[in-house]
């Protein structure tokens, strides 16, 4: 990092620059209503009056820049016309279209002006009333975003700032020609998107993406391989000014997910030399955008692994490991085209996706695992079940009856039109069509919550009651309907029977054959679009949710205990290590439940300080790859830091923990997630 | 043959090569001052409590004939915990059910190169257990032995031959010091080191560097003295004095007390391996 870079990292640092805000808005939505305003025009009108509001700042160090003035995005939609909605559809996620991966690779290189004549040439076909709308509400997007940068190129001539003066001449009317153009491109769509009003903006393969530019300087000496640094920097900072502005559930959960290796859609390697230049500036800068996922698969030069760990040491809960040799032929089950399936990038958090030509919702709605057990004890058939089996077909039973709840439920989704994103992606000019219609993949995800606590929870029934026939059935719910209470030696006796991640197969089948069951399921229905339902193990915050409205289980769970996060063992059992949770977790075959959703890993800060520590969790991460899991996420953490920042807050601003499929600052999350963080820690040596 | 076993830790980094999985086996007869495993010193099954997360509500002591003011391993404390804070400090197995859970995850040790760490306590206190547990494991999987060189010379011989690495311990090397910080006579563990530069087996020697006990110049260079020249001398690892050392007595319900200070730091003094032409690793 320059001097340069420096002060911008400085300034990100202080945050001072977010008083320069202004709490200005306006609300338009009643006006659009009374007007019967077609609503992509609506989008496109709001986009105009942000940038209108917009006040540019520059700094005289920025070359990138571009932060929000404006705080808030008001709505298009009137409660009334929500409501409308909502008989026919399920309005998801504030009907936003999120989570997504836009086609960086062809718009840096053509430029808008080329995307606006090409929609200009679509407004002269003879179209329906809808496509001419369509059209011309991303001619409309196209405009206002030149206007933004007309007021920036302005303001940075005014402000003497000749870099930027200049490349805002160009960039983004013409095609990048230089990885600084390119990088100074992708920034505004980023910005842009924000502005719209879009959520969960992934970056995609950026080391893809931008290489060729990267190439092209350095090969003509233009920049040197610092200079790159220089740049990859002032752009990963430049992710983050705006970051307390994204919609999420907690901050943090905003979805900037960037992905690197892999390999390419011919199939060959994709590792570049950019590759190991974004985990060394992520590795410098340690700030939690953009998140890094890499994609890794036994072949994978051991290197990489090693890098990774250098990574994870840092303490920001990534980079995230996916394995191509389980997700792609994963997602090539699912129906998607070899080609785009090797192009897999990963959603906000973990949910695999392709990129330009994707419109998948990753996750609509979870399954709740231990609430099928719940309802399938406090079933008729449960008690006069003799055999183990007969209590497994109780199970799957309610797990079919809530996913074809979840599935009725979510099966409509409608999301709010997004001129700008269609612009970025493959068809929607073409087709004359915007993206919130769906695009050449249409499939919904459903997570998977709290697999470990219903898999211990069936592993305690068939040890406990039917084979060591200790405990009986009445006894057994009617403990769980009291909270143990009273029944503290039934609760221990059930704590001690096989749990899921000790590498156990008595208890690892039951989850092997739980997840068998959900993609089972989920692959008997289409959802409105045309498109499947794909099965996860991803968590969400539906562990938190879920399990406070959940009685006791019977696995000797207590009454609103968390379940764990995503794929992993349950919270506040003894384990015998790391290993066995490995085995136990790459045992279900996951290429048919690859929505999702990552095994997560604690280590003590400590295993990392010498080469040789660093060496062996790298090492353990390729073993994970070669017994085919398909997702990791590790942590190393130190529990007494995280205590003490609960206390003492000032002296912990910029501690970074993973919450659950993303990172965020630990001062700024709710208590309820700090401390499901803190107890994930207390049986970790 | 039962043995008993305080801990087993899967991927133990800094005990051999590979990934490995350590036993600990409970017993030992030295009593460092520095010990960081309280709980493996004893050979006794005592209830252990762990102090984070304790609601205080007293059900342990209620039940407890001796108020928890001693403890004769019954157990009755660990079922009554609401909390499932408590568990007992060691647990018997048979010798060939504890080599089923330690090979358990084989394949994950084998593709990393790794193998089984014992370790203690002092594995040579149950000499006759460790030395079962060697033979069971033999051929299965690389094998590392721990130790403080503290045990039966004639058993110590049978093991190391059939097993691939030693971990040696070297601490204090002044006899009347090592009494004092040890307690026990340290020319039983430099016959076993004379017995182990002569077998075949391959060995590296620990050191941990207590500060003012063992880093000083003149407690290296006797260790230097000692093992210069062994053919089978992998390297000197040295083991920064750990802070944490203390952290566990309270858990096993002793007082921790060091007779040095702890906030001193620990001098590697490299330049005197380097000299002698042993390799030098700290960890």
């Amino acid at each position: 990092m320059n001097e340069r870079i420096s002060k911008i990292y400085e300034r990100l640092k202080k945050r001072e620059y977010r008083n320069l805000r202004s709490d200005i808005s306006f609300d338009d939505s009643l006006e659009y209503e009374k007007n019967n305003v077609p609503l992509p025009l609506r989008v496109s009108d709001r986009l105009k009056k942000m940038v209108e509001l917009e006040k540019p700042i520059i700094f005289p160090e920025d070359h990138i820049g571009f932060m929000r003035t404006v705080k808030n995005i008001p709505d298009i939609l009137t409660e009334k016309e929500k409501e409308e909605l909502s008989k026919t559809y399920l309005l998801f996620d504030h009907a936003l279209v999120a989570n997504i991966s836009s086609d960086y690779e062809y718009t840096i290189s053509v430029g808008f002006n080329k995307r606006l004549a090409e929609i200009r040439e679509k407004l002269k076909e003879k179209n329906t009333d809808k496509e001419e709308i369509e059209l011309k509400a991303m001619e409309e997007s196209i405009l206002a975003l030149y206007s933004l940068i007309e007021k920036y190129q302005k303001e940075a001539e005014r402000a003497d700032n000749k870099v930027l003066a200049i490349a805002l001449k160009k960039i983004p009317y013409e095609g990048a020609t230089n990885y600084y153009e390119a990088a100074l491109f992708l920034r505004i769509i980023n910005y842009t998107l924000w502005l719209n009003g879009n959520k969960h903006n992934t970056i995609g393969r950026f080391d893809q993406y931008m290489y060729k530019y990267y190439k092209h300087d350095i090969d003509l000496k233009i920049i040197d391989e610092e200079d790159a640094l220089n740049i990859t920097e002032e752009l990963f900072i430049s992710l983050n000014f705006d970051t307390d502005l994204y919609p999420g559930e907690q901050q943090g959960d905003n979805g900037q997910s960037l992905v690197l290796g892999g390999i390419k859609r011919d199939g060959t390697s994709a590792f570049n030399e950019l590759t190991e230049l974004c985990l060394r500036a992520s590795l410098e800068l340690k700030l939690i955008d953009p998140k890094i996922n890499l994609r890794v698969d036994k072949n994978t030069d051991f290197k990489w692994f090693k890098l990774g760990t250098e990574l994870t040491k840092v303490g920001l809960g990534f980079p995230q490991y996916s394995n191509d040799d389980v997700v792609i032929p994963a997602l090539i089950k699912m129906g998607y085209k070899e080609e785009d399936a090797r192009d897999y990038v990963v959603a906000a958090c973990w949910e695999f996706i392709i990129p330009k030509y994707g419109m998948d919702i990753p996750n609509v709605e979870a399954l709740a695992f231990p609430k099928c057990v719940d309802k399938a004890i406090h079933s008729k058939g449960f008690l006069s079940a003799t055999t183990y089996e007969e209590v497994e077909k109780l199970v799957n039973k309610e797990i079919e009856k809530e996913i074809k709840r979840l599935i009725d439920k979510t099966r409509n989704i409608f999301l709010i039109p997004s001129p700008f994103q269609s612009i970025l992606m493959k068809n929607c000019v073409e087709n004359k069509k915007d993206i919130s219609e769906g695009n050449k993949y249409n499939n919904f995800g459903l997570h998977g919550a709290g697999l470990s606590t219903a898999a211990d929870s069936l592993a305690a029934i068939k040890r406990c009651v039917f084979e060591d026939k200790t405990v009986n059935k009445e006894e057994l719910v009617k403990a769980i309907d009291n909270d143990y209470e009273g029944y503290e030696k039934l609760r221990k006796y059930l704590v001690s029977a096989p749990k899921m991640g000790n590498n156990d197969d008595f208890v690892d089948n039951i989850g092997c054959k739980l997840l068998d069951k959900f993609s089972e399921e989920c692959s008997k229905y289409k959802n409105g679009r045309g498109g499947i339902f794909r099965a996860g193990t991803g968590s969400a915050m539906y562990y938190v949710w879920y399990s406070e409205t959940l009685g006791a289980t019977s696995d000797g769970r207590k009454a609103k205990e968390s379940f764990s996060a995503n794929y992993s063992p349950s919270l506040n059992r003894n384990f015998d290590g790391v290993l066995s949770v490995i085995k136990s977790f790459t045992k279900p075959d996951l290429t048919k439940t690859c929505n999702g959703g990552p095994l997560t890993l604690e280590f003590h800060d400590t295993l990392f300080r010498n080469q040789e520590g660093i060496d062996k969790v790298a090492s353990l991460v390729k073993t994970f790859i070669l017994l085919k899991g398909h997702q990791l996420q590790l942590n190393a953490v130190n529990r007494d830091v995280l205590l003490d920042a609960q206390k003492h807050p000032e002296d912990h601003k910029n501690l970074i923990v993973r919450v659950w499929g993303w990172s965020g600052y630990f001062n700024e999350l709710d208590l309820a997630y700090q401390n499901h963080i803190i107890k994930r820690l207390e049986f970790l040596n | 043959m039962k043995i008993r076993v305080f801990s087993i830790e899967e991927f133990s980094v800094y005990d051999g090569p590979g990934i490995r999985t350590t036993v600990f086996l409970k017993g030992c007869p030295l009593n460092c001052n520095w010990c960081h495993s309280p709980e493996g010193k004893r050979f006794g099954n005592v209830s252990l409590r762990s102090p984070n997360r304790c609601l205080n509500c007293g059900r342990c002591i209620e039940i407890c004939e001796y108020n928890r003011k001693k403890c004769i391993g019954c157990a009755k404390c660990v079922d009554v915990c609401p909390r499932d804070l408590i568990r007992m400090s060691a647990i018997d197995y048979e010798v060939s059910e504890l080599v089923s859970k330690l090979l358990k995850n084989a394949d994950i040790l084998k593709i990393n190169n790794g193998g089984i760490t014992i370790s203690g306590g002092e594995p040579l206190f149950q000499v006759d257990e460790t030395l079962e547990l060697v033979k069971c494991l033999k051929g299965k999987t690389h094998i590392a032995l721990q130790t403080s060189g503290y045990g039966n010379s004639q058993k110590f011989k049978e093991i190391i031959d059939n097993i691939d690495l030693v971990l040696f311990d070297m601490k204090v090397m002044d006899e009347e010091q090592a009494k004092k910080f040890e307690g026990i006579d340290n020319s039983l563990i430099f016959k076993n080191l004379e017995i182990l530069k002569n077998s075949k087996t391959k060995f590296i020697i620990r050191v941990p560097l207590i500060p003012g006990v063992i880093d000083t110049k003149e407690n290296l260079k006797e260790i230097i003295n000692k093992i210069k020249g062994a053919k089978d001398l992998v390297r000197v690892e040295l083991l920064p004095y750990n802070k944490y050392a203390g952290s566990k007595y309270k858990l096993a319900g002793l007082k921790f007390e060091p007779m040095y200070d702890e906030n001193m730091e620990s001098n590697p003094h490299l330049d005197l391996f380097k000299a002698n032409d042993i390799e030098v690793r700290v960890l």
